[in-house]
This record gives structure tokens, C-alpha cells and sequence, in this order.
């Protein structure tokens, strides 16, 4: 007993080993697309998201302001001062500038030639001088004073900088608020009436192959399951010409369509195997109580039904949500009328698709829709899963 | 609110469509150096076609598509259509699943000839006619060039002119920092010979003077096939680059070896380029001219088409803090300034009155002007207003398409889609990865054999 009781605590640390190792799996990268949305493009590309979450030692360049403006004549030389992180419009004023800098430089080749509140000799009396927490002075004649303003390298330890502005972009530019806001609920247009559809015609299909008699049913059976493997990729182009040849065209009715008949064979599985797995005396009893096939199947089996039918509603869901291939063959066509939100977040990746930080950001607004839907609805997720998998 | 749009609906129904039309573009007609002439001429002669529609798809997302949306503006101002663009990053295949299915829209934008070539021999596009071709051998620089690569076989294997090129860009070009050339005391080379010494001169001075980036997700490989197509043309006539891109000169032959072992040259070796080799095939071809802007510089030179400025830093001021020069010819070697480019062509899949009047649009300066005021857009016609570029940087990348004494198109996209699209990217891979220049030639001329 002692023995068995050892090895089942043993394999029970091995499972959660593994689980755990499985969620740190998934969490990872997502706590890095999530960190990478709150970053620029530039700041992503310059480096990774886990030294975005700490102060790091920065190499970063500024420019004078432009003398044009700026310069000032004092005592017969002209000056420009300022803060380089004002200037940039990091911060609003040169007190709550965090960064501290601990070299700096005028020329990309000597980046860090100079410490804080030493001057660097720029040739003929023109100087630069700069302050640890970026104050600038920079000197000299009419003539070195004027033009394009000289570049100043900065090496200072900056505190993590996150923005919003990515999120901005995405739900609330003008530019495509509009798009982005037709793309949700054209969304919802497709999505919902794909997930009932199918959902209404497998029940009814998955009550007859588990409980009515009729020759060919075990065939049926194996067909549907057979199904499974079937790739849909497959039958796009085929389908979408019935769809033109019938005058569906591209549009919803295809997509739902579409939808429903690529969901149907992974409905009908589920559903009927969780229904086989049904009590056959409350079935039976009802039988001899006198029910017809259909009232066993609308006040029984149904109601019993429910986690099998809530955990496929969320499959579907999920599947027709994400889903931009069958809304690209099926619904989109160049009326710009009919998007996703799918085809939606890929357009704004831009022509030449380098835009990672709008992929972050657009990646975690799509999820907001589904993850309500999963957390609405998980508890019936696992219970239906094992449907008629274990008795 | 509702006053104004009183207002409005007065204003409309006192003034003519077009001129209520006209609110909305983006240029108000007679205003700036556009050629209105040729505008006015259009309007004057175009069919009055309200009601009709004209759906254009294409690979433009943001922001080119909005640019042509406002170049659609003018057409419809002077048409009456009704005219939609929608953009696709997966363009190549939705457009055959559209054209196969029997719904397509009227005019594609392909951006590669290749693709309008096999739907042309399937008989998915409708021809656009011999004056339009004679059209375009005129009113283009280097036209011929651009006949012939919009000219296709039919599905009964005849010659018809099938495409327009409309947003051409120069891929000859290398970028660089010209503050930081300042700050080294470099000279922009003027030929080939001085491009490698002022690169061993980098390397010299313990810098590194190349940021190369492979790396395109599924297309990783492609930016190696430019700079051998660009060597290519700089160590051999225009008629062994001609014989290269149609197999009449096999893959492995010793030129087109050579052109890859040049390449070799600044790719594989560790001084020349940033991060190393090992680095090339990995690196983001988006990523790759940030190197040029960092503090300090981790390279000083990126040979790129036109469109690179695209993925610079935000910050970065194209003309000021970033500029570029035209990738040198050898000087020992007599072959002029050859100009290597890629571009996009429109196409009709669904002719109709609409698209006839648009492909005439399509010649006018106005059409090509307005688009190259707002974006990155080049193109060949010689009738357009220069002074209407949008900087001089493009100005200058123009003038160059415009005095090519050679221009090339991009082989690989000539190639066909196994080999251009397909065995020379992931050959080029390789190449950098370490094989030998023989036997990835050796490999490519393999699996073009195979689809003879």
C-alpha cells in the first residue's frame, strides 16, 4: 500500500512539474508581447522587452535645438542651452528628468569622450557642455552657430519608458477608429451565427447517431469522424465557386456557411459521444412513458447536454474569431466593406509588415472578446472536453 | 452640427458633383507645380460614367493605400465611379483564389511581373491593348523595357500587353548617415573601386562599415538576390544578365558565380559586416538600417532600394540625418551606370468602362504626381513635373530611374516563382550560412532543371 501510495505522490509532482512548466510556457511569451505593446517600435527593435522592465545603462542621441530659433547673443558670443530630454519631450521640465548621465560626446566616433559638466572644444572657440542630468550649453561664433545643430551622445542609466500610445493608435486614431470599429462588429456578425448554427444542426445530428436505430449509422459514424482529418485548406476554391455558381457570391450567408461546415464534423464527434454517454435508463424510461424521439431530445438530452454544447460553443467561438482565412475566401472582397477584425489588425502591420509594437498592442486587444467568452464559460470547458471520455 | 450640414447640402446642391467633389482632395486643382494641364485635358475627355463602380485590389497597406485613395479621388472627380481599393498583405494569393473562383476585382496591383504573367496565360486578365503599349514605349524612360516586361502570352500563347507599371522603385541605392561620414572624415564613393576601399578603410579604423539583414520571414533570403542582381549588372553586359534570368545562361555559370562571390565579399566576412556573418541570414531586413542611426554607429553603410527609409528610426530626417548614393559601377569596367529596380503593375482581371477609363487616367502626369507628393513613389513617365517629388531625396532617386543608361528589373521576380520566389532565396541562406558560391549555384540550377 505504502509502495503505490509513493508512486502516485511521485507521478503527482511530476504532473504538476509539468503543468507549471507548461503554463510558464505559454505566459512567457505573452508577458513579452504585453510588455512589448506598451513600447515603440524603435525602443523594440533597439532592444529586448525583459531590459525594458529595469533602468539600463542607454546610449542615446539628441540634437542641440535649432540655433535658428534658439541662440541667444551674450557678451559678443552666441549661446543655445537647454536639457536634451526636454527637447526630446521625454519629460516637461529639466527637474524631473530621471536618467543620469554619466559620459558624453559630440562626434559618433567618441561617444563618450567627456564627463558630466566637463566642455568639449569643438575647433575655433565653438564649445558644448553638458550636465548629468542633460543641461546643455553650446557656444561660439555667428557663423558656428547656425546651420543644422550638432548631435549630442548621451550614456546615462534611464529608468524604464513605457508609453500608450501604441493603444491609442489602434482604438482610438481617427485614421482607423472607423475601420477598426466596423471590423468589430462585422466580427461579431460572422462569429456568432457561425458558432449557433453549427451547434443547432450537431445536436440534433449527434442525438440520431447516438440513440436512433437506422441502418448505415456505425458507417455514418466513421464518416463523420473520418472528416476530422479532412484539411479545409482543400476545399476553398472549389467551395467558393459553388458559392458564385448558386449566386451566394461572397458575403455572411458563405461565411456561415463555410463556417458551419468546417465546424460540423468536430461538433457531431463531441456531441455524440458525450450524449452516447448518457444514462440509457432515463432514455429507455421515457420511451416506455410513451416520448417521442423528439421530446426525449428537447427535455432530456439537451439539459444534459449542456457542458458538451458549451464547450464546443467556446471551440467555435474561439475558431471563428481568430479565424482570417475562410473570412478572406468566403467574405472579404475589394467593396472594402466586409473586414475582419483578424484582416483588420494585419493592415495595420503596414505594406511592408515591420510594425511589431502595433501587432503587440492589436494581438491584446482581439483577445478581449474571447477571453471574456472563455472565462464566462470555463467551467463547462473541461467537463465537456472529457466528454465520453471517461465513464 | 445640423447648420453646417445645411450648409453643406446648400453649397452641394448649388454647385456642380464635381466641383462638391473637389472638396475633398487632396491638392485643389490649379494649386502647386502639378501638371493641371493634363488633369483638365482628362476631365474634359473622360466619359461621364456616375453610378458605375471600380473595385482595385492590391498589396498597398498603410500608408500607400490611403495615398492612392486620394489619388481614386481625382478619378472619381472627374468620372463620376465610384472607386475602392482594398490592400492585402497576402495580395499574390488572394487575388488567384478571387480570379480562379470567378469573383475578382477589376484592376490588381501585382507586385511582381511573374504572377500577371502565369494569370495571363490562364487567361484571367483582360489585354489593354497595343496603343497603350505604344504609349508607354514612348512616354517612359527606358519604355521599350517596360513593354516588355507588361507583355505576356495569351491562353492561345500570343503576345498582349497585359500591364501598366504605375510606383517603380530604384533598388541601386546604399544609405547612409552623412553626419557620420562627417564625423570619420569619409568620402561618398563614386565607383566600385572606391566603395571597397573606403570599406577596408572602415574596417581599418576598427569600425564596421556594413549593416546587411536577410532575415523577411517567409521571404528571408531575398534582399542577397538584389545585391547579386545589382553586382550582376556591374560585372556583366545587360545580355548576360538577360540570359541569367531566363536559364539561357545556366546558374552555375562562372560569371553569375563570380557576382555571388562578390556579394561573399562584404557578407562574408566577420569585419565587414555588423554583428558578423553569422549574423546576416538572421537579421530582420527591417531591422537591419537601424545600425546606421545608433550611438555609436554599429555600421556605416546599407545598400537598399528606395523604400528602406521607410524602416529608419522615427526620428531620423531622410535627407538631413540619412542620404543616399547610387550603388557604383566599376570604373575599369566599361557598363555605364546601370540601374537595377522592382515595381508594381496594374492589371485589368474584370474589364468594364471603368477600368478602361482608369488605365487612361493612369497615363496622365496628374496621376503619378499626385502620388509622388505624398509618398515614396518613383516612376519612369517623362512627362511628370520633377518639382513635385516630395523631397529631394526622392527627386534624386527619380533622376536616377530617369538617366539609366541600363535598366534592369529584379531578377528574382522574373525568375520563375520556384526559383525566384523560391531555391535562390533560401540558396542565398545558405551561401551566407557557409556553403560554397559553386554549390549553391550548383543546387539553384538543380531546381530550376526540375521545373523544366
Amino acid at each position: 500500500m505504502d509502495s503505490i501510495a509513493g508512486k502516485k505522490s511521485g507521478l503527482t509532482w511530476a504532473v504538476h512539474i509539468s503543468v507549471a512548466a507548461l503554463v510558464l510556457l505559454w505566459i512567457f511569451p505573452t508577458l513579452g508581447l504585453f510588455v512589448s505593446s506598451f513600447r515603440t517600435g524603435d525602443q523594440i527593435t533597439a532592444s529586448g522587452w525583459w531590459k525594458a522592465l529595469f533602468p539600463s545603462e542607454q546610449n542615446e542621441q539628441f540634437r542641440a535645438a535649432d540655433p535658428e530659433d534658439n541662440r541667444e547673443l551674450i557678451d559678443g558670443v552666441y549661446v543655445v542651452a537647454g536639457n536634451v530630454y526636454v527637447e526630446a519631450g521625454k519629460v516637461d521640465d529639466p527637474a524631473d528628468v530621471a536618467a543620469d548621465v554619466s559620459a558624453w560626446g559630440v562626434s559618433s566616433r567618441e561617444i563618450s569622450a567627456y564627463a558630466p559638466g566637463e566642455t568639449a572644444d569643438m575647433g575655433e572657440g565653438e564649445t558644448m557642455t553638458v550636465q548629468a542630468n542633460g543641461d546643455y550649453v553650446w557656444l561660439g561664433s555667428d557663423e558656428q552657430i547656425s546651420g543644422r545643430a550638432p548631435r549630442i551622445f548621451v550614456t546615462a542609466l534611464s529608468p524604464p519608458d513605457f508609453t500608450l500610445q501604441n493603444y491609442n493608435n489602434v482604438l482610438f486614431d481617427p485614421a482607423n477608429r472607423e475601420g477598426m470599429t466596423k471590423a468589430f462588429f462585422n466580427t461579431l456578425t460572422v462569429t456568432i451565427p457561425a458558432t449557433i448554427i453549427p451547434i443547432l444542426i450537431a445536436a440534433f445530428a449527434a442525438y440520431a447517431l447516438a440513440w436512433m436505430d437506422f441502418p448505415g449509422r456505425a458507417l455514418l459514424i466513421a464518416a463523420v469522424v473520418g472528416l476530422l482529418v479532412v484539411p479545409l485548406q482543400l476545399a476553398l476554391i472549389p467551395l467558393l465557386k459553388i458559392h458564385n455558381d448558386i449566386g451566394i457570391g461572397k458575403g455572411y450567408l458563405g461565411v456561415w456557411l463555410a463556417h458551419t461546415g468546417f465546424g460540423l464534423p468536430l461538433a457531431i464527434y463531441l456531441l455524440r459521444n458525450y450524449m452516447v454517454g448518457l444514462p440509457k435508463d432515463i432514455i429507455e424510461n421515457a420511451k416506455v412513458d410513451g416520448a417521442t424521439d423528439f421530446q426525449i431530445f428537447t427535455k432530456i438530452i439537451l439539459p444534459l447536454s449542456f457542458p458538451a454544447l458549451a464547450s464546443f460553443a467556446i471551440f467555435q467561438f474561439l475558431w471563428t474569431w481568430n479565424d482570417l482565412l475562410v473570412a478572406m475566401v468566403f467574405l472579404i472582397d475589394s467593396s472594402g466593406e466586409t473586414t475582419v477584425m483578424t484582416r483588420q489588425i494585419v493592415e495595420l502591420l503596414g505594406t511592408r509588415g515591420g510594425d511589431w509594437e502595433i501587432l503587440a498592442t492589436s494581438a491584446f486587444v482581439s483577445i478581449a472578446v474571447p477571453l471574456g467568452v472563455f472565462f464566462a464559460m470555463q467551467k463547462y470547458l473541461v467537463r465537456g472536453l472529457l466528454a465520453g471520455s471517461v465513464k | 452640427m445640423k447648420k453646417t450640414l445645411l450648409a453643406g447640402s446648400a453649397i452641394a446642391a448649388l454647385t456642380a458633383g464635381a466641383a462638391f467633389a473637389e472638396g475633398h482632395l487632396a491638392f485643389a486643382p490649379g494649386d502647386g507645380d502639378f501638371s493641371w494641364d493634363s488633369y483638365d485635358a482628362y476631365v474634359a475627355s473622360a466619359p461621364d460614367l456616375s453610378g458605375q463602380t471600380l473595385t482595385i485590389a492590391g498589396p498597398w497597406l498603410s500608408p500607400e493605400a490611403e495615398i492612392f485613395d486620394s489619388m481614386l479621388a481625382y478619378f472619381e472627380a472627374a468620372t463620376g465611379v465610384e472607386a475602392t481599393y482594398t490592400g492585402s498583405d497576402s495580395f499574390e494569393q488572394q487575388i488567384v483564389i478571387d480570379a480562379e473562383a470567378g469573383s475578382p476585382p477589376n484592376i490588381a496591383v501585382f507586385p511582381q511581373p511573374g504572377l500577371a504573367a502565369t494569370m495571363a496565360a490562364q487567361g484571367l486578365l483582360s489585354p489593354i491593348g497595343d496603343d497603350v503599349a505604344a504609349w508607354v514605349s514612348e512616354n517612359y524612360a527606358a519604355g521599350p523595357s517596360w513593354v516588355d516586361l507588361g507583355t505576356y502570352a495569351d491562353e492561345n500563347g500570343e503576345n498582349q500587353m497585359y500591364g501598366f507599371f504605375f510606383n517603380v522603385n530604384v533598388k541601386s541605392l546604399v544609405w547612409y548617415s552623412p553626419e557620420n561620414f562627417e564625423d570619420a572624415g569619409y568620402e561618398v564613393p563614386t565607383s566600385m573601386e572606391d566603395l571597397i576601399a573606403l570599406s577596408e578603410q572602415i574596417i581599418a579604423d576598427g569600425e564596421t562599415p556594413w549593416c546587411i539583414g536577410l532575415g523577411s520571414g517567409a521571404a528571408t533570403g531575398w534582399p542577397a538576390t538584389d545585391w547579386v542582381e545589382d553586382i550582376m549588372l556591374r560585372t556583366q553586359t545587360p545580355e548576360v544578365y538577360d540570359g541569367w534570368v531566363t536559364n539561357e545562361i545556366p546558374f552555375n555559370d562562372p560569371r553569375i558565380i563570380e557576382a555571388i562571390d562578390t556579394f561573399g565579399m562584404f557578407a562574408k566576412n566577420d569585419a565587414m559586416v555588423s554583428g558578423g556573418a553569422g549574423a546576416v541570414a538572421s537579421t530582420d531586413f527591417r531591422d537591419s538600417p537601424t545600425g546606421m542611426f545608433t550611438s555609436p554607429p554599429q555600421c556605416y553603410m546599407h545598400r537598399q532600394a528606395s523604400f528602406a527609409s521607410a524602416f529608419f528610426p522615427d526620428d531620423v530626417v531622410v535627407g538631413e540625418d540619412a542620404d543616399f548614393f547610387y550603388f557604383p559601377s566599376f570604373s575599369e569596367k566599361d557598363l555605364g551606370n546601370p540601374v537595377l529596380g522592382g515595381g508594381t503593375l496594374m492589371a485589368v482581371t474584370d474589364a468594364n468602362d471603368a477600368s478602361a477609363a482608369f488605365m487612361e487616367f493612369l497615363k496622365t502626369p496628374i496621376a503619378h504626381e499626385i502620388m509622388m507628393a505624398q509618398t515614396g513613389f518613383l516612376t519612369p513617365h517623362s512627362g511628370v513635373n520633377l518639382d513635385t517629388y516630395k523631397d529631394g531625396v526622392l527627386r534624386g532617386q527619380g533622376e536616377i530611374l530617369l538617366n539609366a543608361t541600363t535598366f534592369r528589373f529584379d531578377g528574382s521576380d522574373l525568375m520563375p516563382g520556384a526559383i525566384g520566389a523560391g531555391s535562390f532565396w533560401t540558396g542565398m541562406v545558405d551561401y551566407v550560412g557557409g556553403a560554397s558560391a559553386e554549390d549553391v549555384a550548383t543546387a539553384i540550377q538543380d531546381s530550376w532543371d526540375a521545373i523544366k
